[in-house]
């Protein structure tokens, strides 16, 4: 890949469910080592973006580059090899619950090196100490709170040093402290390891904190991609409503049926 | 006269119909009240609130579909002399109603459902077969890549599918044994064809009954196991995180449980043919009478080897159905828990008719 070449490549991309249409005609890049946040209210495309641009929903026509290799079947070799260079944290963290944490770790590293073993354990300890979690080595998924799972998911995620990460809302369904801390890890992560990492959240203090440039998605649409401050200075539409916390009044449905008052008092 | 919506008043040359409405215009008084809700709007309709002073969400819900009801029928209802509460409540109400009636869905005729029965069919038999025929190649040439295989994986299997399941097998195959043996005495009993009991029972257990019973327990045991855990992990995006990993999911979750059951049917089919023909032997020689020497000799004597190896050409044949059937119905689930089951249940109903019908098919052709 050409050092100018940008990490993720989404060219005129449409996504349909059926009838319904997810993303409609997204281009944007990504460059390298950068931070960059999908947002954008519920419903808007930005778990539909992730999943296309990893190749686990197809699209209707349009193409997405990861590291400058389109993007096809995740069963396909050549996307494979793409995506094994890769990291891709889920929303509940997708550990395998069959395995203890130091397996779901070892598992990427185990499929795809002929790594010694002995040398794949000590990267275990070493991604779990990455993340914070070197006691969870022996542990199952269901033995993790919320947070310890994703950051187990995330180590997982960096098994291979990918140079791109995927983060699907990380912070879904933590308290405002365990967000902060995986927040700070994220930011660690690209500090130590220089990679590219896309995140797709709505939490507004999560934006602010680790994004280098952000990209909002409205109804499918890609409304605004630039830096945080200059979506913030937007002062009126869905992105304004957005930092407002304002539901647009569009959503409230169609006029409602209409009736007289009299009173005669 | 105050104006809650952008609407003309009723024309003074329109009759409009009056209704009194209690003081509590709540749910019990419209449950009285079919006739209102049924009400054709024929004519423009006056609601008189002035001895009301209370409404709950039922009465507003009354008024919002009268007034939508009336609108569409391009006539006009009136609230009248509502108190300002009320009034205040109606506003609020007004603000988060969806009021708009979706266009009914056209009823599509039966070629259509045909059809479109016919093409979904045709789409779930095309999924079937490239899932079973990647389990195939995943289960054979994808062998060599012996790197994707987990370690262990297929020991651990064999001792969740087969293993555990050698209770229950060996339970039910001596029950059967006991009840064909039973049923078949009083007969050969009757003619004094005892003897034969031990050669009937010895045939129907190894050819038939040992893979049967076998293979409708583990589409019960392992189907439901397999449709489940491969549900589930579709569900908690593990299938989706496998794929994202370069990993295929038939590979690293499908091909250990394969060649498990494919290991362990046939050996739990023979215990099973084994544990009948146990049942058999007790009541040959407690009720018929029969030597234990004289059960075994003409047991020997009688069994062919075309009919043990058919019990076990039939045994494979059926675990791949179960692993078939159990995987398909797996990853077929995009919804949540309620599918789960749903998927599940008819994964076992299923592979225990396909089993059945298989082994309609082998007693033709072997």
């Amino acid at each position: 890949m050409a050092a100018n070449t940008p990490v993720v490549q989404a060219d005129n991309l449409v996504v349909k469910y059926g009838e319904n249409t997810v993303l409609n005609g997204i281009t944007t890049s990504f460059g390298a080592g950068e931070i960059r946040v999908i947002l954008g209210t519920s419903g808007c495309g930005k778990t539909t973006f992730l999943k296309s641009a990893v190749g686990l929903v197809r699209p209707f026509s349009g193409t997405v580059k990861l590291l400058g290799r389109e993007i096809t079947d995740p069963d396909e070799p050549a996307t494979q090899e793409v995506l094994k260079r890769v990291g891709v944290l889920f929303q509940g963290g997708a550990l395998l619950g069959s395995l203890t944490v130091a397996e779901n770790v070892a598992l990427p590293l185990q499929m795809h090196t002929t790594l010694a073993p002995r040398i794949i354990d000590e990267m275990i300890r070493m991604k779990l100490a990455q993340v914070g979690l070197p006691h969870a080595y022996g542990l199952y998924p269901r033995e993790l709170s919320g947070g310890m799972r994703k950051r187990a998911a995330m180590a997982r995620a960096l098994a291979l040093d990918p140079p791109l990460l995927f983060c699907d809302e990380p912070s879904a369904g933590l308290d405002p402290v365990t967000s902060a801390g995986l927040d700070e890890l994220l930011l660690r992560i690209r500090e130590l390891l220089g990679i590219t990492i896309v995140v797709v959240t709505h939490e507004l203090l999560s934006i602010e904190k680790i994004s280098d440039r952000i990209i909002f998605l409205h109804k499918g649409t890609l409304l605004f991609d630039g830096a945080f401050a200059d979506a913030r200075a937007i002062e009126s539409g869905p992105i304004a409503d957005f930092f407002a916390r304002k539901e647009p009044s569009a959503a409230l449905g169609a006029a409602p049926p209409q009736f007289a008052v009299e009173n005669n008092s | 006269m105050d104006m809650l919506h952008t609407t003309a008043a009723v024309p003074s040359d329109q009759p409009v119909d009056v209704v009194a409405m209690p003081p509590s215009v709540n749910r019990d008084w419209l449950q009285a009240q079919p006739a209102l809700v049924r009400r054709k709007p024929d004519a423009s309709l006056a609601l008189d609130f002035s001895n009301t002073t209370q409404i709950d969400s039922a009465g507003l819900a009354l008024v919002w579909f009268l007034a939508d009801s009336w609108e569409r029928a391009g006539r006009r209802v009136v609230v009248r002399n509502a108190p300002e509460h009320i009034l205040g409540m109606l506003r609020t109400w007004k603000s988060a109603a969806p009021t708009t009636v979706p266009a009914a869905a056209v009823e599509p005729n039966v070629f259509v459902r045909l059809g479109d029965a016919g093409a979904a069919f045709w789409e779930q038999c095309t999924l079937a077969l490239s899932m079973l025929v990647e389990m195939l190649y995943w289960g054979s040439f994808g062998l060599r890549k012996r790197r994707d295989l987990r370690k262990g994986a297929l020991g651990d299997q064999m001792y969740q599918l087969g293993f555990k399941a050698l209770g229950i097998v060996v339970l039910l195959s001596f029950l059967i044994g006991i009840v064909l043996a039973l049923q078949s005495a009083l007969f050969l009993k009757a003619y004094g064809a005892g003897i034969f009991l031990a050669q009937m029972i010895g045939w129907a257990m190894i050819r038939e009954f040992g893979p049967l019973m076998t293979a409708v327990i583990l589409a019960g045991r392992t189907g439901s196991a397999t449709t489940a855990e491969i549900a589930t992990m579709s569900v908690n995006e593990e299938i989706d995180a496998l794929r994202t990993m370069g990993i295929n999911p038939i590979q690293f979750v499908v091909v250990p449980k394969l060649w498990a059951i494919t290991l362990t049917m046939p050996l739990l089919s023979i215990i099973a043919s084994a544990a009948g023909i146990l049942g058999g032997y007790f009541v040959s020689v407690f009720y018929l009478d029969i030597s234990s020497s004289l059960f075994w000799g003409e047991l020997v004597k009688y069994i062919p080897f075309g009919d043990v190896s058919a019990g076990f050409i039939k045994s494979v044949a059926f675990s791949w159905l179960i692993i078939w059937i159990g995987t398909f119905y797996g990853f077929k689930v995009r919804g949540g828990a309620e599918e789960v089951g749903k998927e599940t249940t008819a994964s076992v109903v299923t592979a225990i008719f396909v089993i059945i019908v298989a082994d309609a098919v082998f007693s033709f052709v072997l």
